[in-house]
């Protein structure tokens, strides 16, 4: 090869190196792209659903742009405009009196938020408390059993809440708890505990032990050594823990259901999943402003605590 | 500064034994105390349900005279024979196994496949692996009401989309119709709310893989497809087996969804194992048969987890 060809061929190998790189990135990026938009389409409808007017509602082939925004639907969630009102103005008939799901508390959730608020709030005080404690035993000392205390406390998240609702509603009975603020409470501490205990013991984990023993060689007691110097290791992760909590408690269903019976006590799953009867039409776009509106305090909630969701869901195993 | 003489001389565990003999249960080193909260408030949620569900199990409620009667093993026996009264609990079974193995198996190759390609550093990585843990923290009663909507066999997207291509007719749809592809309707939210549960934790053990095998093997001319089954997953393997449990857990005790999006029908075609015992309890008021079926569901789920964590040596 003659010796001038050979820097030319060298630069245009390396030109079309980075070609190559750049069309495999983009390829990359393009195909993740897609996958990725399938898994957001879903919120993304949902969202556009609860701002449309009802007809573009249904129009197919579907629609990602936004027509026209409208307010109406938010407004009845809110309950700054009756259904009944929203309804006529929006398909131009008037419903008959007492169509329509939500019963006679209407579609307004502001109720339901401000439950749903007060037993996530009120069980995760609980739950860091207790868990925070029971962490601190689990990562330091090592009793005999340990692993089998521990496989305990997951193995409490094995029994359906179906099965459970049946012997707590007894209980509740005997001890006057039925369909009072505290009984659901307390049963969402109950969901959330092993959560929260086995998550923090992974937190207290990585705290090193010589911090406690440097703790009490100064004089200390063991519980000195955890309330002035480890718990305040432990903060971040109790704030993560805290939460978690908070969302699974939000997104709690089938126990709520059963334990408070009174429409008044509703939390923002049921009192949604009541808007969805057999008697009316089901109402589309309230649904979605109600579920949009339920949604965004957790998405909120989990962008702070992101980097510890993959811990909190498996329960500490996996340090994400 | 005034220390102790004791914690210069004798090793700290020796110290914290003597005290536990001194004091007993009430002091800070045993911990059985610290523990006590907790395990008092879970023992109230399984150990309690479960004494009841077998006590109840043994019985029969009669709804006309509002009295309990012990039946013997009879509810066990509906469960063994089936029964004339409520649905086919074999029928359950099948459902729940074909649910968990087919979500599973979906989930886990999904969510391997797009962990990999984030892995690989796409553009805007980061928002993307963001925009995946939204559908997990989004509620199941929601995601299913969501669902319902994209899969409605009018107006529905997705029912669209597969009318479109013709993997769909309009006489059989996804949700209504006999009810042939309900529970691919179920498997669809399932799989889209959970498959970035696996894209995470897989995704978290690859950022964890040491940087110098990986390297190493690429060195030493191992190709891509090597590099993925012989070291990566191998690797990966104790990440995977933590979240196939936790899968299988949740996955045995579907709910949510079916409640909000087909309660259990066409029939008993999406009948899933809590689901039935949800029915004969509560719509059959067969209270001792619900019991019957609560404590198989949570005695096979316990001794099915216990062995699993032996099995592959889970471990917190």
């Amino acid at each position: 090869m003659a010796s001038t060809a050979q820097p030319v061929d060298w630069r245009t190998a390396q030109r079309l190196q980075h070609r190559n790189k750049f069309l495999g990135k983009l390829a990359l990026s393009l195909l993740t792209f897609a996958i990725v938009f399938l898994f957001f389409f879903p919120i993304f409808y949902w969202f556009r659903l609860s701002v449309t007017p009802y007809r573009y509602v249904f129009t197919l082939p579907p629609r990602l742009d936004f027509p026209q925004i409208t307010t109406a639907w938010w407004s009845v969630i809110l309950g700054q405009a009756s259904y009944q009102d929203t309804m006529r103005d929006q398909t131009g008939t008037a419903l008959a009196a007492g169509v329509g799901g939500g019963g006679t508390l209407g579609y307004a959730m502001v109720q339901p938020i401000v439950n749903s608020l007060f037993y996530g709030l009120s069980s995760t005080a609980i739950v860091i408390f207790v868990a925070t404690l029971a962490a601190y035993a689990l990562s330091r000392f090592n009793p005999r059993g340990k692993q089998n205390l521990v496989f305990f406390i997951i193995s409490t998240r094995f029994m359906p809440a179906a099965a459970v609702v049946l012997p707590l509603s007894w209980l509740y009975q005997q001890l006057g708890l039925t369909s009072t603020y505290i009984g659901v409470m307390l049963a969402h501490v109950v969901i959330n505990l092993p959560l929260a205990t086995l998550l923090l013991k992974s937190f207290f984990d990585d705290i090193p032990t010589d911090l406690d023993e440097a703790a009490m060689v100064d004089g200390c007691t063991r519980f000195g050594a955890f309330w002035r110097i480890i718990i305040r290791y432990v903060a971040p992760g109790m704030a993560a823990a805290a939460v978690l909590c908070l969302i699974f408690s939000w997104n709690e269903f089938i126990l709520t259901l059963y334990l408070s019976r009174l429409p008044e006590m509703q939390t923002v799953p049921i009192r949604m999943q009541s808007y969805d009867t057999s008697a009316g039409p089901t109402e589309w776009g309230l649904l979605s402003a109600a579920g949009t509106a339920a949604m965004i305090p957790v998405f909120l909630f989990i962008l702070s605590v992101q980097r510890y969701l993959i811990r909190g869901l498996t329960l500490g195993a996996v340090r994400g | 500064m005034a220390r102790p003489d004791i914690a210069l001389s004798t090793p700290l565990s020796t110290q914290a034994a003597s005290a536990n003999k001194r004091r007993g249960f009430f002091s800070a080193s045993n911990p059985w105390l610290w523990v006590s909260p907790a395990v008092g408030i879970l023992l109230l949620y399984s150990v309690f349900p479960l004494v009841f569900n077998i006590l109840v199990s043994f019985q029969n409620f009669r709804t006309s005279t509002k009295a309990w009667e012990w039946v013997g093993f009879r509810n066990y026996e509906w469960m063994l024979y089936g029964n004339p009264l409520v649905k086919d609990f074999g029928n359950a079974i099948v459902i729940t196994a074909v649910y968990t193995i087919v979500a599973l198996t979906v989930q886990l190759l999904l969510g391997l496949f797009i962990a990999l390609l984030l892995d690989a550093r796409p553009w805007f990585s980061n928002i993307m692996q963001t925009l995946m843990i939204l559908p997990m923290v989004t509620a199941p009663v929601i995601a299913g009401l969501m669902f319902r909507l994209l899969q409605h066999p009018d107006f529905g997207v997705i029912s669209w989309l597969l009318y479109g291509v013709g993997a769909l007719d309009k006489s059989e749809p996804l949700l209504g119709g006999t009810g042939q592809y309900a529970l691919i309707a179920l498997l669809i939210v399932e799989i889209w709310q959970w498959t970035p549960f696996f894209v995470l934790i897989i995704l978290a053990g690859l950022k964890g893989l040491p940087h110098e095998i990986v390297e190493a093997s690429q060195v030493d001319g191992a190709s891509w497809l090597q590099r993925l089954t012989r070291i990566k997953i191998p690797m990966l393997f104790s990440v995977i087996t933590v979240g196939v449990l936790f899968r299988l857990i949740e996955l045995y005790k579907t709910f949510d969804y079916v409640m909000v999006m087909t309660s259990g029908g066409p029939g008993d075609r999406t009948t899933t194992l809590s689901f039935y015992q949800y029915t004969v309890t509560f719509q059959n008021v067969r209270w001792g048969y619900g019991a019957a079926i609560g404590v198989f569901i949570m005695v096979v789920g316990w001794l099915s987890a216990f062995a699993y964590t032996k099995i592959f040596r889970v471990k917190w």
